[in-house]
Formats: structure tokens, sequence, C-alpha cells
């Protein structure tokens, strides 16, 4: 470790210009930006641009998809990677390889997978060869409300891997002689695993629902490749409106729309970070 | 850096029960992947009769599931490879955003890492505050004022747009010094007996140390300058010829079905090789991302 060296400044130079540029004071020159009403004057209007976003049927109706979205993959993500974790564990070194796999579709690049993505939901794809057997009728999965089930789906598909890596690393820190202490105490499958094994993993559990959470805002790419830029409205996403007004130009909108979304994210933050203290008294 | 507990190698049954599941959902998770390699390798006229047939309405038809071509061919190949050169000009364009971010990250990436992990300065705390606070927001908010600043600067529309943001992600700025926090103090402290100064440190002792997790981190990153898509919709609205393969794909498959399984085959093999080289890397690196 280093003591006060002035060198240090020198080393963060380019790392520290670079996130101020392109991060930080594009950040707070943005809030200024929102607040006027970007015609050639450059008047002060105060909160009329975010009042005007407010307000836009589009914006609130890609918001509400942006967080319904979020919330139907977070949560999804994090019960299966919860279980594929712990079964990972109870192949012990086994497990390796297929870890590995679920991890494999984490580096596909989504439009890739489309096309094949779209045979299999078909009219007549194998997804509906599956519905018809289990005796249910055949579902149009590409149009309306049921787009949003591939396109959650890809995104579990894609992303479950992640969460798997982190529940696996956290179900085998637990030190092994917990369990072992507590099978002689008598503590069956049940007993122990709600009182060892979810105590010891509750600060990672929390950890890895606010990261997939937070992720899953990206659900765009998926959304945008089958959709296009205007998909049906079950799942147009905020993104999409951004793209869209960033198109006709009107740059005052984009600017109010991301605070008011930040605003919500900032929420999930503070949650993360709450994740930290909880874990500190453990380590 | 796996800690795996290293116990009886003998499976319980409910330990053979999940290997089955497992097996199962490997099974199913890879088909996707290896179907996209299969139909690749269909000649022209059985790929776009197949695809022809999707979309239809009739609840009498179903889509047939092909497991081998009538004549395995690489036709469509050499259509990318040689006749055309749409696909591969945006192959290209791909590799030419990726080797650019990386370089770029490459450089920055481990000294602001270093910095923040191996000195006591007043502020160190805040910055690294900062650059959580920045990994957490997700594109939708960092665009909008983020576009404002490369028109102030110049760069929209052109690939700087979309490279230089890029260099200096917070994300692996992050990982890399989670990962240096964690090394062991003698580490330096041997060398600064010896003389050896902050520059020389980072050279000689930490780089050579950091080789996995850079590794780790560049596969990562690799992955997400492959598939990335958002950034250059928006930066680069106006130039479609100086977009990448991951926003332009989607409309050439429409054009030409024929190329499209061998096109998608082909975008996936380099990150499949990547990742093939780099998997345990890349597990180690995730295990990082955890807030410690």
């Amino acid at each position: 470790m280093f003591h006060r060296k002035k060198i240090v400044w020198l080393l963060l130079l380019p790392g520290l210009a670079g996130l101020i540029a392109f991060y930080v004071a594009p950040l707070i020159g943005g809030v200024y930006f929102s607040l006027m009403d970007g015609t050639f004057a450059n008047n002060f209007v105060g909160l009329a641009n975010y009042e005007r976003v407010s307000q836009n049927p589009m914006f609130q109706l890609g918001l509400k998809n942006t967080w319904e979205l979020s919330l139907l993959c977070a949560p999804a993500i994090w019960l299966l990677a919860f279980v594929l974790a712990a079964m990972l564990k109870m192949l012990k070194q086994r497990s390796v390889p297929f870890r590995n796999v679920l991890l494999l579709p984490y580096l596909m690049p989504t439009s890739a997978m489309l096309l094949i993505w779209t045979l299999m939901f078909d009219y007549g794809g194998v997804i509906n060869r599956l519905v018809v057997q289990l005796g249910y009728e055949r579902v149009l999965w590409l149009e309306e409300a049921a787009l949003r089930v591939p396109i959650v789906l890809m995104y579990i598909w894609k992303n479950v891997g992640f969460s798997v890596v982190l529940f696996a690393s956290a179900l085998e820190a637990v030190h092994p002689s917990l369990y072992e202490y507590a099978s002689l105490e008598g503590a069956g499958w049940w007993r122990q695993a709600f009182r060892i094994t979810l105590p010891q993993i509750l600060p990672t559990a929390f950890l890895v629902f606010v990261l997939a959470w937070v992720n899953a805002f990206k659900i765009f790419k998926e959304a945008y490749f089958i959709g296009g830029d205007y998909p049906t409205p079950q799942i147009y996403t905020l993104q999409h409106f951004m793209n869209n007004k960033f198109a006709k130009l009107e740059y005052q909108d984009v600017t109010a729309a991301a605070y008011l979304f930040a605003i919500g994210v900032m929420v999930l933050f503070a949650l993360m970070y709450m994740s930290k203290a909880v874990r500190s008294p453990n380590t | 850096m796996s800690r795996r507990i290293r116990r009886s190698g003998r499976l319980s049954f409910s330990g053979w029960v999940a290997m089955l599941i497992l097996t199962a959902l490997c099974a199913l998770i890879l088909l996707p992947i290896v179907f996209t390699f299969l139909y690749s390798f269909f000649p022209k006229g059985e790929i776009e009769s197949y695809l022809s047939q999707r979309g239809s309405y009739d609840a009498e038809k179903w889509l047939d599931v092909l497991y081998s071509p009538a004549v395995f061919s690489l036709r469509q190949y050499y259509k990318i490879f040689i006749e055309d050169p749409t696909y591969l000009r945006l192959f290209c364009n791909s590799a030419m955003y990726a080797g650019a971010i990386l370089l770029g990250q490459g450089i920055i990436v481990p000294l602001t890492a270093y910095a923040l992990s191996r000195f006591t300065f007043r502020g160190r705390d805040l910055i690294f505050f900062c650059i959580l606070v920045l990994m957490i927001l997700p594109f939708q908010v960092t665009m909008a004022p983020s576009v404002m600043m490369l028109r102030w600067m110049g760069l929209m529309d052109s690939v700087w747009a979309v490279i230089l943001p890029m260099c200096f992600s917070p994300f692996y700025i992050f990982l890399l010094r989670q990962f240096m926090v964690s090394l062991p103090s003698e580490l330096l402290e041997a060398g600064m007996v010896d003389g050896v100064g902050a520059v020389r440190g980072y050279i000689h002792v930490i780089l050579p140390v950091c080789k996995p997790i850079i590794g780790a981190a560049a596969a990562l990153s690799f992955a997400d300058c492959w598939n990335m898509v958002e950034q250059p919709l928006v930066y680069l609205a106006n130039r479609p010829n100086l977009r990448p393969l991951s926003v332009m794909f989607n409309q050439i498959s429409t054009e030409g079905a024929d190329v499209a399984f061998a096109g998608s085959a082909l975008y996936i093999l380099p990150t499949l090789l990547i990742y093939l080289y780099f998997q345990e890397d890349i597990v180690a690196g995730i295990q990082l991302s955890e807030l410690k």
C-alpha cells in the first residue's frame, strides 16, 4: 500500500478524465439542460419538461413496461438460479461442467439467437407442439401480449447463468462443519436449509436479486430485435420511447425521461448498498 | 480461485436426481446453439422453403423439425466470405469496435483500478462510490446526457461516440479493483523496501499477478461489445454503414434467408471460442462482482 504519494493522481488522471467527460459531467450538465426549453433563446422553464414527459402516454407505457418486464425477469431468474445452484452443490466436484454450460448463453449475442428462437415459438413450432401435447390450444406467441413470453424466456435463458455462479459460490462458502455439527445435534434437511443455509447466504441472495433486477432493464435488446422500433404496446419499453424521441430531435423530453427513470433506479441502488451493510457483520 | 470443498466423490440418491435434471436442462440450453450450427449447413433451397413456412396461421400445419440436410452444403459460407461482402463488412465493423474498446480498456481500466486499490489518498472512497453509482445506472439514464456531451464534442455519428465512453466502463474498473484489493499487501511491500516505485510496481508486480482477472474482464467485455445494440443504435443514428453486426444482423438475415443461419453461426463462433478458452476465469471474475 502506498500512502499519500502524489503520483497516484497521475495514474488516476486518464481514467478520471474519461469518467468525468463521458459520465459525470453529462449527468450533471443534463440536469441544467432538462430545466431549459431548448429553443434558440433557451429560457428557463423549471420543471415544465418533467411535467410534459410524465403526462406523455407513451412515456407512461414505456416506464410501466420496463418495470413490469424487469419484475417478470428478476424474480424468475433469482428463484431458478437458487434452485440450480442448490442442485449443483449436490453434485459436489462434478458440478463444474454443468455450471459452465449454464453460463454459456451469457456470452451469446442476442441477434444471432433470434432466428432459431422465433422458429421455436412459431405457430407451428416446437413450443406449440409441446403445448398441444400438454392438452392446450396453440398460442400465437409472436403477437400481442403473448410476445412477452419468448422475450422474457430468451432473457432468462441468456442471463440465469450469471446469477447461478454467484449463488453457487455463496453456497460453497458455507462451512461444511456447520452441517456436520447440525447433523450431530439431530437437525434434519429442512432445519438445516432454513437455519444454516438461508441465513448464511442471505446477503448474497439479496444482492443477486437487486443485480438481476437492475440488469433486467437491458431487456430492450430482445424486445427490439423481435418487435423493431414500434413494437406492440405490451413490449414497448422506455428505451423505445427514448430512441423514437431522439429520432424526432426532442432532446429535452429524453433527458427529462432519463432523470425520471433514474429516481427509481437510485432506490434500487440504495437497496444494493444496504445489502453491503447486511453483509459486513459476517465478514 | 475456486473454493470448492472436496469431500468424498460419492453421490447420494438426491444427487443422482439432481444430476439427471441438470443434464436434461443443460441439453435444453444448448439446443438453440446446436441447431443454429446444424441449420447453417443446409442448402439454400431447403432452408428458404423451410423459413417460408413460418408465420402460417393454419392450425392443421406443423413446422417440421429438421435434423439433417438433404445435401450438406457450404455454399452459404462461400457466399458470405467471397460473393457478398455485406456480411463480412459488418463483421469487420464489430471486430473493429471490440478491438478498439478492448485496447482502450486495457490501458485505462487496470491503471485506474490500481490507483484505487493500492494507494491511500483523500477522496478515494468518494471516487469509488461514484464508480459504483455509475455502474448501476442503466443505459436509459446515461444515454441522453452523454449524447449532449458527444454532440458538443462533435463526436456524434462517428465511431468514437461508440468507442470512447465504453473505454471507461465503470463495471470493469470495479471488477479489477475488487481483485486488486484482495491481493496481499506484502506483494508490493517487499518491492518497496528495494526501492521499487509505484510505476514499476504496477508493471512488474501487479499486472503479472492480475493476468487471470484481466483475461476474465476482457472475455466479458468482448461479449458485451459483440452484443452491443443500444449504443450504436443511438450514437450512429445517421450512419448505418458504421454500425456493427449486432445491430444490422436482423436486417440482413431477413433479406437473405439462405445465409441467415450461416451468418448466425459465424457470429456466435468468436464468443464460443473465447468462452471455451476463458471459462474458468470468467466464473472467477463473476464471483468477484459481489460487493465486499
